[in-house]
Parts: structure tokens; sequence; C-alpha cells
């Protein structure tokens, strides 16, 4: 998985470097800083919207069908709504609950948040230092693979037992989660800089943190702009999988834990409004990292760029 | 011994009193660079070149001609300091290749215009300088000075991938000017443009070293015509593993302009590099 990120990070890494010449646009291609960040901000929106403006058509109108085939199949078949809720169903057991369900929601985003912050972080620097030395690098990193191998879920209850049921435990688990693509992906970055950049940072005398500040970590943006992706829907699973192991009782269950209990109560609907509201979570959320990649990258990467021809 | 030859025939052309006064005033400073018996042998047993001996004045334009992959970019390369050869010895400025470009005083231009695709004009041509520290409002001077020189005064804020491929290679141009060289290697800088611009871009040349006769420039090309309107000397290699065959001398004075191309001397200098090239 993490390769088929790095391969596809690598392609449009490629992408901008196939020297296409584009005239120059004169004084209108100098459209100046302001105009461009508005563009990536509030453009990321319109673009979102123009794109499904067009396209959104056939994907909702099959939805529709999917939905209304979901309710007139069940009622007719007249399957009881513990084995398999109607939406209709479904939609009362959300709104039944809704304060609920939105402490739910509310909890499992801040531990996916928490874990995507500490994977960035973690990996980041780790990969910062395995790169400034292949020394590091080569004792290091074969760890990193293996331990990567090993199935989160098998140790997750020793990571309850070492930071305690509740938060801290599933914060752990969705870090761990998603720390290796962001580390996979950023050392394949800081290693993929252009050969020739490097000679001439070298020929100008540059030191090793310059070379790593100025040159090895911009260029290695669009790389960890997909690890970034991977991580971002990789903690959210995580945080889940975190309470089923670790749970946060009383009021403050995340979903995870609302999807357990909804299930030993056999609260067939409610089940399913958490999980289509896990699913909505992970989506906002690969949503926002992809809006926030494109900021980051707006500035040179031509995959995030509108291309204008 | 053929190398030895010709290092006669080189540092010896250099005290010879065919010149007018003033050349012989500067030809009697020690050379900038001496290359004297140079072999390089790469880790794969690939001997790139050998028996290189070279002796590069103070303000010599001297023009590299040669077949693929006999040796041109492995030269500059040991002159920069950015490679040792394996045998000989290499002398620039009077020291140690890698000291001397340590010291600054010696600024590269590679084929492909080498900028950070994700830092502007300004960005791009100013980072020797911030590289080596200098305060930002010297920068910000220098550059303009620089762009000015490459008539890219407008184009500070214009990221690279929104430039042509000439403009690219101006910002380039303006990079290795900045930091104010005494000796600019060039390899290969205008091989991936197209016939318009090459030309437009060797009159810039031509006019930059106007401006600063002390500009030493080493420059490598395929192209014989572009070898002959630029050099005041033209070295001509071998294939691999490349030597130095002939040295002609182009003594045609500066300011040169458009008007050298249809001349007869400029078609004869041209036949004769691309005889030095035939054999
Ligand atoms: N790092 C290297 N390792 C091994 N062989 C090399 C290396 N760099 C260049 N060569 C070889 O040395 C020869 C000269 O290369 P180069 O100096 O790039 O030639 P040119 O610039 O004249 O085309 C070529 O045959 C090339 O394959
Ligand atoms: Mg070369």
């Amino acid at each position: 998985m993490t390769d088929r990120s790095a391969a596809a990070a690598a392609g449009e890494h490629g992408e901008r470097s196939d020297g296409r010449t584009r005239e120059a646009r004169g004084p209108a291609g100098r459209r100046g800083d302001s105009a461009r960040k508005h563009e990536a901000g509030a453009g990321f929106f319109v673009r979102l919207t123009s794109r499904w403006g067009a396209g959104a058509l056939p994907p909702l109108g099959a939805l529709v069908v999917v939905i209304a085939l979901w309710q007139f199949g069940l009622k007719l078949l007249g399957t009881p709504s513990y084995l398999f809720p109607k939406p209709t169903d479904v939609v009362r057991a959300a709104s039944d609950n809704f304060p609920l369900l939105l402490q739910s929601v509310w909890t499992t985003a801040y531990e996916s948040l928490l874990g995507f912050l500490l994977s960035i972080v973690f990996g980041v620097a780790l990969a910062i230092v395995l790169a400034t030395s292949r020394m590091i690098e080569k004792s290091v990193y074969p760890y990193a693979i293996v331990l990567q191998t090993i199935p989160i879920v098998a140790i997750a209850p020793i990571i309850v037992i070492w930071f305690g049921a509740g938060l801290n435990a599933v914060v752990v688990i969705a870090f761990l989660i998603g720390f290796f693509p962001m580390l996979s992906n950023t050392l394949i970055g800081l290693h993929s800089t252009d050969q020739n950049l490097r000679n001439l940072f070298y020929l100008y005398n540059a030191g090793k943190w310059q070379t790593m500040w100025r040159l090895r970590i911009p260029a290695a943006l669009p790389y960890m702009a997909g690890g970034l992706k991977i991580s971002a829907s990789l903690s959210v699973v995580g945080s889940i999988v975190g309470e089923y192991v670790a749970g946060i009782g009383g009021g403050k269950g995340g979903l995870g834990f609302a999807i357990t209990q909804a299930a030993i109560r056999v609260q067939t609907d409610y089940l399913f409004a958490c999980g289509l509201s896990a699913s909505l979570l992970g989506i906002a959320f690969f949503l926002a990292v992809q809006g926030l990649s494109r900021w980051m990258l707006s500035s040179w990467h031509e995959s995030a760029m509108r291309i204008e021809n | 011994m053929a190398g030895t030859v010709l290092r006669e025939a080189l540092v010896g052309r250099a005290s010879s009193g065919d010149r007018s006064p003033q050349e012989n005033a500067a030809s009697q400073e020690a050379p900038l660079v001496v290359l004297r018996d140079v072999v390089k042998t790469y880790a794969n047993g690939t001997v790139a070149v050998s028996d290189v001996n070279l002796s590069i004045r103070e303000g010599d334009f001297l023009s590299f001609v040669g077949p693929s992959g006999c040796g041109k970019s492995t030269l500059f390369r040991i002159i920069a300091g950015l490679g040792r050869q394996s045998e000989g010895t290499v002398d620039v400025f009077g020291g140690d290749p890698e000291r001397s470009r340590k010291q600054g005083g010696v600024s590269y231009v590679f084929q492909d215009a080498t900028l950070m695709p994700w830092a502007n004009v300004l960005d791009n041509v100013t980072l020797p300088l911030k590289l080596a520290g200098e305060s930002r409002r010297d920068r910000i001077a220098r550059a303009e000075e620089a762009l000015a020189l490459v008539g890219l005064a407008d184009y500070r804020k214009a990221l690279p991938r929104q430039l042509s491929g000439g403009m690219r290679m101006r910002v380039s141009i303006a990079r290795s000017l900045i930091s104010k060289p005494r000796l600019l290697l060039m390899d290969e800088p205008f091989g991936a443009l197209d016939e318009m611009t090459r030309q437009t871009l060797q009159d810039e040349l031509l006019k930059i070293r106007e401006r600063d006769p002390r500009l030493t420039v080493l420059f490598v090309t395929h192209n014989v015509f572009e070898a002959v309107y630029l050099s005041s000397r033209v070295a001509v290699m071998s294939v691999r593993p490349g030597r130095i065959t002939e040295e002609i001398a182009i003594d045609v004075p500066y300011p040169r302009g458009e008007d050298f191309r249809t001349t007869p001397v400029f078609s004869e200098l041209v036949r004769r590099v691309g005889r030095g090239l035939a054999h």
C-alpha cells in the first residue's frame, strides 16, 4: 500500500519534471501571489462544486435508486429492522439519538486528529533523521519496516495495558497506524531530490541542514502529501479499532465504542447510523487533507494546479 | 608523450611574443586554471579523460567540443571540485579546486536550468547569496542587477514553470553571475534551446562578458558554430578516453556581433574546428 502510494507520488512528481515547456505568459503569468493564494484557498470549494456540479447527477441518481431499492425492497420482504434496518429506520435512529451520535463522532474525530498529528510529527521527524545519515537509515529503517508488518489489532491490548483504557490508548493506536505511511513517503521524498539541484547546492557550499531545509524538504512535499492522504484515512480506522479494544466508557464513547454497544443491544438501526457516520468522518478527513495538500503545493506542484493551456 | 608535447604547446603559448602589449601584461600573470596530465578513471573502470593538459588565463573564453561521453562534464566537475582526478594535478586560482570553490569565485551553469520549481525567480537567483548568509538587502540589490543583465527584471515573482526554456536559462545565468564569479563553467547551457533562442542567448552572453572582460568562461557545446562565435579558444576532444586533440585559437577581437557569423574568417574557423572533430 505504501509502495503504491509512493509510486503514485513519484508519478505526480515525474509529471512536473518532464520539462514541459510552456511559453511564458508574460505579465499575465505574474498574476501575483495574492491571487494565487486566493485561488488555492477558496478555489478548493469552487473547484469541488464546479466539478461536482456537472458530474454530480449520475452518482446522485444512482444513490437515490439504491436507497429507494433498499427501502422498498426491505419493506416488500418484511425484513425485521433488527436484522436489516431500512433507510428511514437508520435516519430515525440517528435523529432520536442525535446528541449522543454527535458526541461519538466528535470523540472519534478528536482521537483521529490527535493520532494523525502525532503520526505527521513523528513520521516526518524520523524521516528527516534517517535521511541525514545513511548509517542511521541502514541500521534503523529495516526495523521500522518489520514493526509496520505487525497487525495493529494484535498489539492493541498491550497498548491498552501500557497507556490505560481510554483516550490515550486510542490515540496511540491511531498514531501507530498512520505513522508508517508518513515515514516511508517522506523518506522516499527526501531521497528523490533532483541530482543537479543537489550538485548546485554542493557547489555553493550549502551545509547539510541548509540543503535539508531549502532543498530536500521542499522537494519532498508532494511525497509527504501522498503520505498525508493515506495517514488521514488510516487514523480514522485506527481510532475506531482502538475504541473496540480500549473503549471509552460513560458519555464520552467514540464511534467504535458506540458501535460495540449498539451491537450488544441489537440496536441495528443505530449501528448503521454509527457506521455511516464513521464513513462520512473518513471522507471529511480525506477531503480536508486533500485541501491542505493542495494549498501546501499550490506554489509549485503541477498536479495540484488546474492545468491552463 | 603526446601529453607533454601538447602541454608545452599550450603553456608555451601563454608567453609567446605575438601579442599586443596589453595582452602580454595580462598573460604574465599566473594562469587561472592549470591542468597537468589529468586522468580520471571512475570506480567502474571507465577511463573518462586521459592526459589532459590545459592552461587557462584570466579572461579566456574556452569552449570544449567533442562527442558525447568524451569526458567534458567530468573535466568540469574536477575543475569545480565536485570530483577528484585520479592522476595528475589540477590547480584553480593557484590552489586546490575544492578549496578555491569554497572561497567563492566559481559558478556553474548546467544544461538543464536547474531551478527550484517551488521558488520564484528572485528566490532562485538569490540562492547562492542566501546560502552564503548575505543580508536580505544585499541579496535583493544584487538580484535586481543580475536580472536586469539577463533582461528579466519584470519577472521576479514568476515561477519557473511560467517561463519558457530560454527564460529559465536566463534565470540560471543570472544566478551564476550573482556571486560575482571569476570562473564560470557552462556545461552545454544552450543545448536544449531552439536555434533562435540559442543565438539570442549567445549574444547576451557576449554582452555580459563585455561588461566584465576579466570573467573567464569555460563552455561545453556540441555546436561548432556556437563554439567559434563565442570563444577565444576552442579545445577539440576525442572519443573516450577523452583527450584534447587540438586547440584552435579564435583570434577575432571582441566585441563580436551578428555580422561575424557571415564573415569568411568565421566559416574558415568553423571548418577547422569541424575537421578537428572529424579526426
Ligand atoms: N559517475 C560515473 N561513473 C562511471 N562512469 C561515469 C560517471 N560519470 C560519467 N561516466 C562516464 O564517463 C564518460 C564521460 O562522461 P561525461 O564527462 O559525462 O561526458 P560528456 O560530458 O563529454 O558527454 C562517459 O562514458 C560516462 O559514461
Ligand atoms: Mg556532459
